[in-house]
Parts: structure tokens; sequence; C-alpha cells
């Protein structure tokens, strides 16, 4: 008889230990129901949190062999043929505190929720006796973010909360885009400037969040609105929004990036000389960077300059 | 000593919703007890819509028609005084959540979208697509945030202390640190949510929907109201019992039996699909019966057929429909039919509410709303789309009942909710040591096997009476379950154990009202009893427990408009 | 068969990365696949220019796009990041007809049409379907038998999913399918599909040098020779700052990092000078030496 192996993390508030169950193969199953059996039939100290069963409560979000899953909703024949293996790992959520087992502690999480202000600023045009109007447009714009269901999985998977706990996890800035893009908020800013508060231009690009999300929720599309925001706001001020204007502007220039001339942009000249030259020279010794050797305009560099005039009239006019 | 002036038990739409309004007065310390993170809540799962008779979608439409439409669904078993007040109020409800930011579906004119529902004469069940409770939910999440609401997430109601017939206080146990804490506050509100899952397995409900409130006031001395009013959702995916939307028969899907048949035409020639609930349960119920369904034993079902409506139309309005169907039944509704059946969904009955205005039960200091109350809006069957908005609506009411209750009322009796907590310890202490005894899964599944067969869709007294002796008999075996765990930390195997005994309490009330209940009406289907009895039961049940002798009584229903006639659609 | 891709190099490989940009030539020549540069490419926005303006960032991409299509041609990347950031441009003006409309209103003033015609693929993908393993098993000349190679696959060739879709992001296995085609055995480790942190070194410098540290380290370990990844970012990031990130950590993280392309000329028998190994800061040369030698 086939069998499934899973190697469960135990925590019992002191101690951490991986514990094996072994239960019969059945096809057309979930995580969930493995995770259940397990604790009605072997052991009833197995401990995780489950609700609802489909996917709209987030309770019961926990990592198998390193990834960030909803237990109810993720096929067991599928991660099975995926890692090509009968043997599963499954330990709690990384990047909370555990509380037991695959049971993780929300409130740090509550608390850092609060600084984007993660409810509605309302605009002058609605009230609570008349409500707002609203088109399907805009309604189209908060649909998918205002599917986050806080399941805890991009802040699971998040490389950049992983090495830096002031980084704001993704769920969060999801809240903040929310309102931001919400025309009935009045005060985009209140939400935006405290994710850039918290290093917004820190995100790594690794796109973990994006890739785990149940809810498929296109979070590095909207951190990418959040910065280009703090960029309107006038926050040009840090090292991320300097770098990416860099490259907005090589690109204008030349057609491409210029290397050389990268760190200077985003780090200011006295630093790059004072922290960056032993980077320098060894990156001119081995030949890799020459700094005489500058980008030269490309082919239809003055193309590439009229999508540029015309990209910023069009949204000169739409502002 | 944890000390409040309102303490709300549950954090789903009826609970968040009362902490809003009671939250609102800053000199009153309010606080919110739930059993799991405040979203994990199973308004999350309602997906469909809130009903309000704004009349964008059909001009036509008003309140006394949605009034009509919720007495004639409820088989004229609600309270009309009720819910004339709750209808008329829903309205400003839909501003009120649109102004706190819910985002709903939007028409072309940007006021709030409207579909559809079973039941309704009209199309006034505002939606945000397929996940209406979901942002509902989030919003008032956020709502109670901005207002500073004290949460406790993890905490389990384990008593709701009472003496003279006034409050004294609540005692809870602290799930992560495994503490027993008795509560003084002035006023509570139970919004707990219902008990579906007394039939375990065959329920659309979240693993947590124990009626915990529920059966911790009717230890207390309040009884239940109607509880043998379950409603079967006509369509939970067939495997798996997970609930399917409404909204998939308001865009026009169709039912079909193995012969291709929309036999809907059959049992409600007018509105098909658009019939009740219940309605569309039995129908389902009597193909299978009848042998016209597919499968067999608990494989049994029918078929939704969405394919008619179009690739477009499906992902724009029932997204999260597809994606159960898909995730759970390996079916694409675009292009092909899904297997569905009835499974156990909403609870009519619950908590008695005694005076609608402000949620106050006959327990001073006590105010209950959601589906663990019964006030009742419903009557013998709930319509579609009217328990979002009574979770919100009474919520809100509930919240500022408590808020006056709370402005006049002095802290209770401290000594009781003391002992009462010390007590909690000692059975605590005592499951965590015991190392023998039933087995507390078993004694929880049986009860969900019998609740289904013989008290479930189509009852009859014998077999009713055979699940009294079951659910006795468990009763007996649960006095010595053994749970099997030790540990103080989150210790989720003695809070099933709690659980378990709501439940158990629950399903004999249930039981206990079906039998003695000799018609049908709603939900409520008697093969021995096929025809309501206004003569003799157009009454409301009220279910005392008093030790561990539960008692029967009944209270006259409040018509103040339309008189019975019989339900017909 | 003959291969032919219209070949967007990234500005890498035309300065600190040129080294890819002669390993690839070289390989490619050996292998008989045809790769004619985009005359006029310009840089891909690197997820850069997309935080600024996202509009303009897709309309760049649109005419790099269109200068493909113009040779009709799929389009060959050697950077994870380029290929994310064409494949996205290119998903979202399939998919939205008005984002259609506006860029190629934006093209006009360049004189160029997008029309949706060619493909966005990249080194690695072009080895493992158009080329074919087997094919390349043949061409082998030195198998790299005993080196030990630990793929690090980078985040832009496997993520989003709903983007680059060559295969499961969870579990993919392309790099490992080539390493072992090229004879050389694969070591498994914990960072297999770590993120490099190349994009946020400026703002985020102390995070992603800890996470160069850990990647390294854990290659190391596992027993690794060489860390070898498709991307000339993850490349830059592990090799060029590997010394930075040494010191944050006591013991040694020291690996070499080879570019995919180097490894496979590495085979066809190219000596590591062709494939402008020594213009690496880690040196990978002592390895190289001692264990291909042996072979």
């Amino acid at each position: 008889m086939r069998t499934i192996t899973f190697r469960i993390q135990r925590y019992d508030g002191s101690r951490s230990w991986f514990q094996e169950y072994v239960i019969p193969y059945e096809s057309g199953r979930t995580v969930l129901w493995a995770l259940i059996k397990i604790r009605e039939e072997q052991d009833p100290t197995l401990t995780f949190t489950a609700a609802c069963r489909h996917a709209i409560c987030g309770s019961c979000a926990v990592r198998v062999n390193g990834h960030s899953v909803l237990a109810c909703k993720t096929s067991l024949d599928e991660l099975l043929k995926v890692f090509q293996t009968d043997v599963l790992e499954v330990t709690p959520l990384s990047n909370f505190p555990v509380i037991r087992d695959l049971v993780v502690d929300w409130r740090p999480k509550t608390e850092r929720l609060k600084t984007v202000k993660p409810w509605l600023i309302p605009t002058q045009a609605g009230s609570a006796a008349t409500g707002f109007a609203q088109s399907p447009q805009e309604y189209r714009r908060i649909a998918s973010p205002t599917d986050c269901i806080q399941c805890g999985i991009c802040s699971s998977e998040c490389e950049q909360l992983a090495e830096n706990p002031r980084f704001l996890d993704p769920f969060i800035l999801n809240r903040a885009y929310r309102f931001a893009v919400d025309s009935r908020d009045a005060a985009p800013e209140e939400h935006i400037r405290p994710a850039l508060e918290s290093d917004l231009w820190k995100c790594l690009h690794c796109y973990q969040c994006v890739t785990h999300c149940p809810k498929e929720i296109r979070l590095d599309q909207e951190i990418a609105y959040l910065r280009q925001q703090t960029i309107r706001m006038g926050e040009t001020d840090n090292p991320g929004a300097r770098h990416a204007l860099a490259f907005h502007d090589d690109v204008r220039n030349t057609g491409r990036l210029d290397e050389v001339t990268l760190p200077i942009k985003t780090e200011g000249l006295l630093r790059t000389v004072t922290r960056r030259l032993p980077f320098a020279m060894r990156l001119i010794r081995t030949g890799k960077v020459n700094p005489l050797q500058r980008p030269r305009p490309v082919r239809g560099i003055e193309g590439i300059r009229k999508i540029y005039a015309h990209v910023k009239e069009k949204e000169g006019k739409r502002q | 000593m944890l000390q409040y002036d309102i303490v709300v038990v549950g954090a789903g739409g009826a609970g968040m919703s009362a902490a809003l309004a009671a939250s609102r007065d800053r000199h009153l310390r309010v606080a919110m007890l739930s059993k799991v993170y405040p979203t994990r809540s199973h308004t999350g799962a309602a997906q469909g819509g809130i009903n309000a008779a704004m009349g964008f979608r059909d001009p036509t439409d008003s309140v006394e028609k949605h009034f009509r439409d919720t007495v004639k669904g409820s088989d004229f078993l609600a309270d009309q005084d009720a819910v004339e007040f709750f209808t008329a109020g829903m309205p400003d409800i839909i501003r009120e959540l649109d102004y706190y930011g819910v985002p709903f579906s939007r028409d072309e004119h940007g006021r709030v979208a409207q579909r559809p529902f079973g039941g309704a004469s009209s199309p006034r069940t505002c939606y945000s697509a397929d996940k209406t409770g979901h942002v509902i939910l989030h919003t008032l999440f956020e709502q109670c945030l901005k207002n500073g609401v004290e949460f406790f997430e993890d905490w389990m109601l384990l008593s709701v202390v009472v003496s003279d017939g006034k409050l004294d206080g609540i005692v809870a146990l602290d799930i992560r640190t495994g503490e027993i804490h008795p509560i003084l506050a002035r006023a509570v509100v139970i919004a707990t949510g219902g008990f579906g899952r007394i039939y375990w397995t065959r329920t659309t409900n979240a693993f947590n929907m124990t009626g915990d409130g529920t059966a911790v006031c009717f230890e207390a001395g309040i009884p239940l109201k109607d509880p043998e009013f379950v409603q079967f959702h006509p369509t939970g995916l067939a495997r798996t019992g997970i609930l399917v939307s409404e909204a998939c028969r308001g865009e026009g899907g169709y039912l079909l039996n193995k012969h291709g048949e929309r036999f809907m035409a059959r049992y409600a020639p007018e509105k098909m699909e658009l019939g009740p609930r219940d309605l569309v349960s039995r129908a389902i119920e009597t193909e299978i019966r009848e042998g016209r369904g597919f499968g067999e034993g608990l494989q049994a079902h029918v078929l939704l057929d969405l394919r008619h409506l179009g690739r477009e139309k499906i992902l724009e309005r029932l997204p999260q429909v597809r994606d159960l169907a898909l995730t759970f039944e390996g079916v694409d509704v675009i292009e092909k039919p899904v297997g569905i059946r009835p499974s156990a969904h909403y609870t009519m009955g619950g908590i008695h509410v005694q005076d609608y205005r402000t949620c106050a039960t006959p327990v001073e200091g006590v105010h209950a709303a959601g589906e663990c109350s019964c006030i009742s809006v419903h009557g013998a069957n709930r319509l579609g789309g009217n328990s979002l908005a009574e979770v919100v609506f009474f919520g809100k009411y509930a919240g500022l009942g408590a808020q006056e209750t709370a402005r006049h009322r002095d802290f209770g009796n401290e000594k009781r909710v003391v002992a009462e907590a010390q007590r909690w310890a000692r059975v605590f202490e005592t499951m965590r040591k015991k190392t023998t005894g039933h087995n507390l899964f078993q004694i929880r599944d049986r009860m969900a096997e019998t609740m289904w067969y013989n008290v479930g869709i189509f009852r009859t007294e014998k077999d009713m009476v055979k699940a009294l002796h079951t659910l006795d008999e468990l009763w007996e075996m649960y006095q010595d379950a053994y749970i099997g765990d030790s540990s103080v930390r989150y210790n989720q195997a003695f809070v099933h154990y709690v659980e378990v005994g709501n439940l158990l309490k629950l399903a004999k009330a249930v039981t206990l009202g079906a039998i003695a209940r000799k018609e049908s009406r709603g939900s409520h289907a008697r093969e021995d009893y096929p025809h309501r009895n206004d003569g003799e039961f157009l009454k409301h049940t009220l279910v005392y427990k008093e030790g561990d002798r539960y008692r029967l009584d009944y209270l006259p229903v409040r018509i103040t408009k339309y008189p019975p006639e019989e339900r017909k659609y | 068969m003959r291969l032919r891709y219209g070949f967007f190099p990234g500005c890498t490989l035309e300065s600190a990365a040129r080294e890819v940009m002669i390993a690839t030539q070289k390989v490619a020549g050996a292998l008989g696949i045809e790769l004619v540069e985009l005359e006029g490419w310009s840089c891909c926005g690197a997820s850069h220019i997309q935080d600024v303006d996202e509009e303009l960032a897709l309309a760049l991409n649109a005419r790099n796009i269109a200068l493909g299509e113009a040779l009709g041609a799929p389009i060959l990347t050697l950077c994870n990041t380029c290929t994310l950031m064409l494949r996205s441009a290119k998903q979202r003006i399939d998919e939205d007809e008005a984002a259609r409309a506006r860029v190629n209103e934006a093209l006009r003033a360049a004189d160029l049409q997008y029309r949706g015609t060619s493909d966005i693929t990249h080194f690695l993908w072009v080895l493992v379907r158009d080329y074919g393993l087997e094919n390349l098993r043949k061409q082998v000349k030195r198998p790299l038998t005993g080196l030990k190679v630990a793929c690090f696959y980078g985040c832009h060739i496997l993520r989003p999913p709903q983007v680059m879709g060559f295969e499961n992001p969870w579990n993919p296995r392309s790099m490992e399918m080539v390493v072992e085609a090229l004879g050389a055995e694969n070591v498994p480790y914990g960072e297999r599909l770590s993120c490099c942190g190349f994009h946020a070194v400026f703002p985020a410098e102390r995070e992603v040098l800890r996470k160069t540290g850990v990647s390294c380290r854990s290659a190391r370990e596992a027993g690794a020779d060489v860390i070898v990844t498709p991307c000339p970012l993850c490349h830059m990031q592990l090799d060029m700052y590997q010394p930075d990130a040494q010191q944050q950590f006591a013991e040694s993280i020291r690996i070499p990092i080879l570019h995919l392309p180097q490894l496979v000329g590495l085979a066809l028998g190219f000596s590591p000078e062709e494939l402008g190994i020594r213009r690496h800061v880690v040196d990978a040369i002592p390895v190289l030496e001692a264990k291909l030698a042996r072979a």
C-alpha cells in the first residue's frame, strides 16, 4: 500500500522537534485532509488552525517543503508530483512567532498593519447617510487587492522581511495600496507614507509573494505603484528612488544604463568615493568595469526620446 | 481581574458591528473576545450578497416588498415588527458600509450593484463579486482597528454567569496560555455564530461553528428559540459539502437531474431555480430519493450547470464559484456542470432575543446578535442575502443596546464569576490529566451521523426519537471522554472537548423542538406531518435547560401585517 | 534545423558582464545557434524604470519587442530580469487592448509598431526546449565529470509563474538537467531558489549582502565547487559583492560563480580564458583546473 510520510515540525513553547507520521495514500485529497487525519487518528496533540475549508478565512497557511500554502486548497497529488516524493515536510509559516506546532501569533502583524491606517479616510463626496458614487472602473482597481484574506503566506515568503523585520509585510503594503487607489479615499498619502518610512524601497523584487499568494494578487505591481506615488509626492531623496531615477534618465540619454555613474547617482559622489572605492578597484582590476568606456547613444535614440516625450505628455494630460 | 463596560464575544459581522457601534462612546471600554483571529470568522464565507431595498436595479423595489418577501420566506414564523424594523433600516446600513469602505460592485451610475436572489421578488441583493461577506468582514475589522477596539483573539467563551436573571460576568479561556479568566462586564453581546456543526461532516459551516455562545447562554438559563429550524443549502459541493454561492442560481444557473431536466419546473414552476432554499433543497433530495440523481448514498447528487452563462460572465460575476469547483471537485464550470447536493448551512434558531431594538435577552445585561441569536426575522427559513444583512444590522443595534445597558448598569457579583472560573480550571485540569476514556472524535461523528440521517432534511417522529436516544447515550459517553492532550499551552483538544459538549446540548434541543413541532414549516419538513398547521404551531418554540432537564415552552408569533397564507413560488 | 533568434543582450552584457557576451557567442557558434543582435535595443528598465513610470517602461519594452518582430524571430535574452521585463510587457500589451493602442501610439513617434508576433525566451529555455538536451549531450567534448555544481536559478526566470510559465517555480529542474547533460554533478542545497537581492543592493545593502553570504555559504557547505547561474545580475551579486558579503560572516563563504553559458562552453571544450572566466572577482580557475584536469 502506498503511504505518505509527513515530517511535521512540532513546538511546545520551549522545545522544537520533527515528528513523523505515516498515512495511507488517497487520491484527490488536500494537505488539510492529511493534517486532520493525523490529528484525529494518530495524535490529538498536533496543533494547527483551520476553519472555512475553502480558502476564504486564511487560517490554515503552513509551509510544505519550504513553500507556504493554504492547507485547505493544496492538493496532495500535486505536491507529490511537483516534488517527486512521498515525503512531505510541514513547518509553520516563517517570519511569525510560533505559539505551538503550526500555530503562529498574529498580534505583532496586527500592530504593524495599523501603521498604514488600514481604513478608508473618506472624501467629502460621501457621508454615512448617503454612501458614495463609485464607477465600475474605479471599483475594478480595488477588486483584486480586496481579495486578500490575510493568510500570512506573503509574509512567510518575503525574502526582505526575513532579513529585516522593519519591512512591512506584503499584505500590509497591499492594504496601503487598496486605500491609496480607492476613489473614496481622501488621503492616499496617509497610507503610502508609512510604507515609504518602513523601507518600501527595500523590496528585493523576488516575486515570492506573488508566486505564493493564493489569491494571485499582483503585489509586485502594487509595490511598484506605491513607489511611483512616493516619487510623485516628491520623495526622491533616498537611494531607492535615486537608483530608479538613474535608470530612467540614463535610458533617455543613451538608451542604456551607465554602470559607472549609477552608484554616484544613487548614493552621491562622497559616499561612492569613501565606501565603494575598494569595490570599484576590484572591478577595474578584473576588467569587469572600465571607467573610461561609457555607453554611447544607441541607434534610434531619437525615437526613444520621442517615446519619453509622448508618454510624459499623455500623463501630463491625464493628471 | 479583567473588567470592561462591554464585552463582545465573537468577531464576525455581528460582533464587529456591535463593537463598532458600542465603541463610538469613548467613555466605554469595549473588549472583543474571539476564538479565532477576527478575520477568520465565518461571515467571510458569505459569498452572494446582502439584501437591502435600494431600488437601484429595480426602481419598483421597496422596503415593503423586502418585508413581505422575508415574512413569506420565513413561512410566517418571523416576528413581523422585527422584520419591518430590519428591512426598513437596511438601505441605511448599505450606505454606512459604503462609507466605511466596503468595495461593493457598482452599476453604470456608480451605485451599489444589485442582483436577483432566491425568494426575492426584486433584485435587491447588494454584492461585491462573490466575496461580499469577506469584504464586509474585513472592512468592519478595519473600522474596529480605527476605533481602538481591544481584541482578545484565541479566547474562548466558557460561561455566562447569571444570578437573579442578571449578568454577573463571563468566564473565558485564553487558549494560548491555558489560563481561565473571570471577566466582569456591565453588558455583553454574544455574537458567536451558528451551530451547523451538529451535522459535522455534512455542513457548509467552518470547523469552528460550534454554537459556543448559544450553548453557554442556554446553560445559563436563557431559552433557545426555534432550534428545530435548520436551513440546508441546496448547493453544497457533492464531495465535501462546501458551499457554492446562491449567486450561481441568482446569475441564472440551471439545476439538472440525470435526465437533463430542469427539475425545478416540478416544484416551483415560476421561480424555477430561484425558489427559496428550503424548497430547492427538498426538491434536490426528492430527485435523488426518486432515482433521478447521479451516484449512490452519500455520493448522490444532481448537477449545477453554468455553461450557458458563458466564460466572461462566469469569470466576472462568479470567479470564486469557479475556483471552488475547480479546486474541490476538479471541474471547470465553464466547460462542465458540477455535482451538488444540499448541505447544512444555517441555524435559524438561537438565543432568545426578546427586544429586537436592543437585541436584549431575558437576562439583564446579555444581548445577542447574528446567527447565534433568534430575534426572529428568519422564522422557519432564512432568505439568501438576509444573513449578512442581519449580522450587520442587528449587530449594530445590539452594540447600541449594550451601550445603553452599560451606561445604567453596575458590575455584577464578582465572587460568582471567580467561582465559575475556578470550576472551569478544575475541569481543564481533570481533562488534561485524564489518560483513558471515550474518543472525543467518535462521539462527535456519531452525533453528526445521527443528526444527518434522523433530524435532517426530511424528518419523522420515529427517526427523531431514535436520534434522541443516541444523543443521550453520547452525552453519557461524553462525561467520560478522553482528549489526549495534557498541554496547558494552546490545547485545541480541550477546546474541541468544550465545543463537542456545546454541540451535544444544542443537537438535543434541535431534536426536542423538531419532535414537538408536528407540522411542516419552512426548513422543518415532517414526512409524518407534511402540512403547515397554523392552528397549533404558528408559534415560536422555546427550549429551556434547567440542569440536565430540558423543558419546552412556546411563544406567540407577532403578526402585524401579513396574515399567514400558503407559501407558493 | 537552424535556430535563429533576435538577440537582446541587455546592459550588463555590454559592460560588467561582458564575459557572458563572449561565452554566449562562443557557445552559440559551436552549437550552430544564430544570434542576430537587435539593432538599437534599449535597457529593459530592470524593474527600476517600472518603479518610476510604468507606462514609459511598457512603451520602451514594446519598442524592444517591435525590433525583434521586425526580424521575424523570437527574442532571446541572457538575463533573467530582461526576460521578465520583456515578457511582462508583452503579456500586458497582448491582454489589454487599450494598453496596446496607447503603446502603438507612442511607438509611432519612433516609426515602429508592436504586433505581438515574437515570443520572448531565455538562453536556458532555448537549450532545454529548442535545442534539446539530447543534442546538447552529443556536442559535449569535455564532460564536466566530477565538477560539483550548485544551480542558482535567480528569481526572474521562475517568478511570477503567471508571466514566466516555463516550469514549476516550486521545484524547477531545467538547470539541473543541463548540468547533468554536461556531465557535471548536481549538488542540492538550501538556497537554490533564493533571491540574490541584486535589485535592492543599494537601498538594502546590509540585507542583500547577508543574503549573498547565506547563498554562497549554503552551496559551499553542501560541497559544491561552483555555483552556476543563468542570470548575469545574480552573478554580479554573488561574485562581485562576495568579498563585501564575506565581512558579515566569520566562516568562509568563498565559492566561485559561473555563468550558465560558461559552464556549457567548458563542456564544449573551450578554455576558461576563452570564456572570460578570468574576469570574475572570485577566481574560478584553480578549481576548474583541478577538477577538469582530473577528468
